[in-house]
């Protein structure tokens, strides 16, 4: 009895030991885990639940395709995620209102950008400019 | 306490982790409820998974791994390997998926995708760890070691345990996805009874069969006892489980009690088989 609990002394001896390898990971895990509480802790602490601020810009993008072809950005400058998310574009020529084109995405996260392009049908002229706003979008 | 132990056989135990992490958490990694969750999540409720994971996986490696008796300084260690590796995996794979894009991306989203996925990953390395076959020479040692086993069979405590990472394993699959409150809004009272009977029945015959096959032995009273207990904890425990992932997942913000309740107990008739079926596989 006694030999075997000796036996079982040592294993569990054998198992607390570790090589270089296994120090190596467990201290880069540490140092993750403590980097990811460290920024998860100031995350916290200056976490502000503020509104969803959606804002979109299109600059022109022809392409041999689509030559009136805009490219959208769509950035989240407020607090939380904004969800499906309506972006609406107006093509002014020549002082008239041409066009109207629509731009829907899924998920604006908060500080991030999302791309996506608009075409209009009409050729592009000289004094062509787009109006872009922020129809709707929801809290998910 | 550098000891000698062969490189070669961490670097088996680590392929092990990995696999285990990979097949455990996969479907996780496919879903894009999941995703969606890294940027609505709260640092708040981030932080609060962490930590929730890692008493899990202290847990688990306690009363589960394939190390019995060890000292709760080494599981300690294990299971902060486990949440490292996970996290390398998961933000590896994210990268790989094109799920992280990190021009675009503020920091905030790309941390909370990757933490969100690695806590699922890192409880599967650990059970990949403890359970994807272990080499010959350690199967001998635990036959000279059947005091050891005895040991190894957990308690209450460690039964609860098991039978939580069992529930958050079968259940966390599903908790994420819009089924869940598709089911559970469109389910009348009596489908909502059903479910709670079903989940109840099942785990009675789980238990009944499986985990009571040592003790003939017992009075058959005794017996009842135990398979009420175990049925009644195994279930509790699981809806406690379904409530947590469903909480973290966001799907009580703005609902009425009975919305809730039902969707814990639609998710509660997978969890409840991953707290008794479950918990048998991976113990």
């Amino acid at each position: 009895m006694d030999t075997h609990h000796q036996k079982d002394k040592q294993k569990d001896n054998n198992h607390d030991e570790k090589n270089w390898l296994e120090w190596l990971v467990f201290g880069i895990s540490l140092l993750m885990l403590l980097a990811i509480f460290g920024y998860l802790g100031y995350q916290v602490k200056t976490y502000n639940p503020s509104d969803p601020e959606v804002m979109v810009e299109a600059r022109h993008d022809p392409s041999a395709e689509s030559p009136n072809r805009y490219q959208v950005t769509v950035m989240n400058k407020g607090g939380t995620t904004a969800e499906e998310v309506i972006a609406e574009f107006t093509l002014f020529s020549n002082g008239k209102e041409k066009e109207t084109s629509e731009l829907q995405i899924a998920f604006a996260p908060k500080d991030s950008k999302r791309e996506g392009w608009v075409i209009f049908s009409v050729q592009p002229t000289a004094s062509d400019s787009v109006v872009a706003r922020v129809k709707s979008f929801k809290k998910p | 306490m550098l000891g000698n132990r062969p490189v070669k056989k961490s670097l088996k135990e680590y392929a092990r982790g990995i696999t285990g992490g990979l097949l455990f958490s996969f479907p996780l990694l496919y879903t894009m409820e999941v995703w969606w969750a890294g940027f609505s999540a709260t640092p708040l409720q981030l932080l609060l998974l962490v930590v929730v994971t890692y008493l899990l996986l202290l847990g688990y490696n306690r009363y589960a791994g394939m190390r019995p008796g060890v000292s709760w300084r080494s599981v300690m260690i294990d299971s902060v390997e486990e949440m490292g590796i996970g996290l390398v995996l998961s933000y590896a794979v994210l990268l790989v998926l094109n799920r992280i894009q990190i021009a675009d991306m503020a920091l905030n989203e790309i941390m909370g995708k990757t933490i969100i996925e690695a806590m699922a990953v890192s409880i599967g390395v650990s059970i990949g760890t403890a359970q994807l076959g272990s080499d010959g020479q350690e199967e001998e040692e635990r036959e000279h070691n059947e005091e050891l086993e005895e040991e190894k069979k957990p308690g209450h405590i460690g039964m609860a345990v098991l039978a939580f990472c069992g529930a958050l394993l079968i259940g966390g699959n599903v908790a994420p996805t819009e089924e869940v409150v598709m089911l559970a809004v469109e389910a009348t009272p009596v489908h909502v009874l059903l479910m709670a009977v079903a989940s109840l029945l099942l785990s009675v015959v789980v238990v009944y069969f499986s985990d009571f096959k040592g003790t003939t032995g017992k009075k058959p009273g005794d017996l009842w006892f135990w398979l009420t207990f175990d049925t009644c904890v195994s279930y509790l425990v699981a809806l406690m489980a379904s409530a947590f992932v469903l909480w973290f997942f966001g799907r009580f913000d703005n609902v009425s009690f009975w919305t809730a309740f039902s969707q814990t107990i639609v998710l509660g008739v997978l969890s409840s088989l991953g707290a008794s079926a479950g918990r048998l596989l991976i113990k």
